[in-house]
């Protein structure tokens, strides 16, 4: 047992270097079975088969495992996340917003949004910045004279409500995730302002040119064509529109790399199984982690779509990197 | 009088703050793809013109760069402006051509992003009035190029992006102000000025383009006063500061050039600190206060002459009264 999760861990800094090289296994893992294909490039493309975790399987059949997979977790999804990332997912949603920093009247499009934890920010951020500007006026407003606070009245009966509202658009493939999500925002009575549309990230159910900010958190490992990802969101973003992605990224540091991966594969499946009685999704979980292409590579896949000032920040140590591009 | 000296010492203060900043930047010539942006466009702005060196004959030259390349950025007509910019330039803004290459159409006819910032802030100071100097004026600024208000996360100093821009701006084109009068003179067009009506008129020019921003102009200068603002700012006063003394035909290449920047530098600060809270019509009050300090400057150089001068004047008197005592006393004979 010792031997393998040896040989895991050595695999899994390789891999952590960048590389996408793969060698073959030794004899089972904890993930059960492990199918390496001799080289890396066929692992894409070429033979229409790509990775699911650790798996190789046909393209065709990775959406449908991924559907699978989320729909065993979502009634667990929230608290499994507080309970793997120690509460630490929500610093990482509030700092994807605070460097979103959107103004009043922005549409919103969170892909891969299913339990809505980023339109629900949104919306408050929204909120509370419309607030501020509304303090802001009425100090202004509060050395006028009569007749210049009655035309004040006058204008914002008369005319529209205020600038454009805010809107956010929650999509996600999973029909699941998607009705968890509902459940929350009724509960926390946030429905205002907020659409929940189900959709697939490669190919987005909106016409072009639509949404002021496009996030995609955590979710975007999961497609199958991210660079088809990443063009739908270069469709459907007006001129000026910001693309933001959350997900999870390379370690730099070695210890911290330790640490981590000790901690994916030996507790998070763990807690899996005990709290959400799934094993293997959680070990999916931390296989796509490891698959996903690290900050580097990522920003030039978002620079190859077209979008201009991609810039990266990484957080945690390189836990989680948000990525930020612009269409312009 | 005593406000003069105040300033004076607080010029000589932040200057020298200034110098122990500006020079590490000053040696940064091309910036890294993970920079590019507004900033990166305001370094090498500095970097055209020679913050801290005397200067020398070729400082036309220079001059004449930095307002190409200043005015150049800042004019909306981007394309052209594209066009007409340095080769050199354009490829050295361009650090990271490989996927531009690769995606094809860049969006904005060869515009790079800087120039697209400083568009959206040009457009932005229109707004400043309503909103103030803040990201709202930016994110309305942006919308009337067509371009989404969440574009306004590309500058990551948000108001101090768009109050240094401006001043940028005011400075480039006071540049091209007494780049005519200068080349007015230089054609037997125009008499010389006398050097303090000189300094007058090119602050008062100056401080005239803030009058459509005058309201907001306190929140502008604290914003300015914030400790990661603070180089960028006292490099333009700097750049300001020498730009006046150059074209008022001051070349000199002892201490007089750094008190003559001092100097003016603190007439220019304390006047812009009147200026916000003046209420007379058309500024006058600002004006009279400018004639008063630049006065005071002329009177204390005229005094340290006149100082020097009596000196010397009672040295001598004092070597001859010694003479004519060795004289008299005999002790001056050979034996």
């Amino acid at each position: 047992m010792a031997a393998s999760v040896r040989l895991l861990v050595r695999r899994v800094t390789r891999l952590s270097h960048g590389h996408v090289t793969v060698c073959p296994s030794g004899p089972s893992g904890p993930s059960g079975r492990c199918c390496w294909a001799p080289s890396s490039c066929r692992c894409f493309s070429d033979d229409r088969n790509t990775h699911f975790g650790f798996e190789t399987v046909p393209e065709a059949e990775k959406a449908k495992r991924v559907y699978k997979v989320f729909e065993n977790v979502a009634q667990n999804y929230d608290v499994m996340n507080d309970a793997m990332s120690l509460g630490i997912h929500r610093l990482w949603k509030d700092t994807l917003l605070h460097v979103m920093n959107p103004q009043p009247g922005a549409r919103l499009l969170d892909v891969a949004g299913g339990t809505g934890d980023i339109a629900f920010r949104f919306l408050e951020y929204i909120r509370s910045q419309r607030e501020r500007q509304r303090r802001h006026v009425a100090r202004s407003m509060q050395a006028l004279s009569w007749k210049d606070i009655s035309d004040v009245y006058a204008a914002r009966e008369g005319g529209e409500d205020g600038p454009r509202e805010s809107r956010a658009v929650v999509c996600d493939i999973n029909k699941e995730m998607l009705k968890v999500g509902k459940q929350k925002a009724d509960s926390m009575d946030m429905s205002a302002g907020l659409s929940w549309v189900v959709g697939d990230a490669e190919e987005l159910p909106f016409d072009d040119e639509q949404f002021d900010i496009y996030t995609v958190a955590f979710g975007i490992r999961n497609v199958t064509h991210i660079d088809q990802a990443l063009q739908e969101a270069l469709r459907v973003l007006k001129p000026g529109g910001r693309f933001m992605c959350l997900e999870f990224s390379k370690v730099r540091d070695p210890v911290l790399a330790r640490l981590y991966d000790t901690y994916s594969f030996k507790i998070i499946p763990v807690l899996g199984e005990v709290i959400a009685g799934d094993w293997k999704s959680y070990q999916y979980l931390v296989e796509s982690i490891r698959r996903f292409p690290d900050q580097e590579e990522f920003k030039r896949m978002i620079e190859d779509t077209g979008f201009y000032c991609v810039r990266y920040h990484n957080l945690t140590g390189g836990v989680v990197a948000l990525h930020s591009g612009y269409k312009l | 009088m005593a406000a003069l000296l105040r300033g004076l010492r607080a010029g000589r203060a932040l200057r020298g703050l200034g110098g122990a900043v500006a020079a590490p930047t000053a040696t940064n010539p091309k910036c890294s793809s993970l920079r590019r942006g507004f900033h990166c466009a305001a370094l090498r702005l500095q970097d055209e013109s020679k913050p801290y060196k005397p200067p020398t004959s070729s400082s036309t030259t220079y001059h004449e760069h930095y307002q190409a390349h200043s005015t150049e950025q800042d004019t909306t007509a981007a394309s052209q402006g594209g066009a007409a910019a340095d080769p050199a330039e354009e490829e050295a803004s361009r650090p990271n051509t490989s996927y531009q290459d690769q995606s094809g159409e860049q969006g904005e006819e060869y515009e790079t992003e800087e120039q697209l910032q400083a568009r959206i802030l040009a457009a932005a100071l229109e707004f400043v009035p309503q909103h103030g100097w803040s990201m709202e004026a930016i994110a309305a600024g942006a919308e009337t190029l067509g371009l989404s208000s969440a574009s306004t996360g590309m500058f990551y100093n948000g108001a101090g992006d768009l109050v240094l821009h401006f001043i940028a701006q005011c400075n480039s084109q006071l540049t091209e102000i007494l780049a005519e009068q200068h080349k007015h003179v230089q054609l037997g067009q125009a008499e010389p000025k006398k050097t303090a009506d000189f300094l007058r008129d090119a602050v008062e020019t100056r401080l005239r383009m803030y009058i459509p921003y005058i309201e907001t102009w306190p929140q502008a200068m604290s914003i300015l006063l914030l400790p990661h603002n603070i180089p960028d700012s006292l490099k333009h006063l700097s750049t300001l500061v020498d730009d006046i003394w150059f074209y008022a035909g001051d070349r000199s290449t002892d201490m007089n050039w750094y008190t003559k920047r001092a100097a003016l530098t603190g007439i220019y600060n304390t006047t812009e600190l009147v200026m916000v809270q003046d209420s007379s019509p058309d500024f006058q009050d600002t004006w009279n206060f400018l004639d008063n300090r630049i006065q005071d400057v002329v009177n204390m150089a005229t005094t340290a002459k006149q100082a020097q001068a009596t000196g010397e004047a009672v040295v001598q008197g004092l070597m001859g009264a010694a003479v004519t005592l060795k004289n008299l006393t005999g002790m001056n004979q050979r034996r």
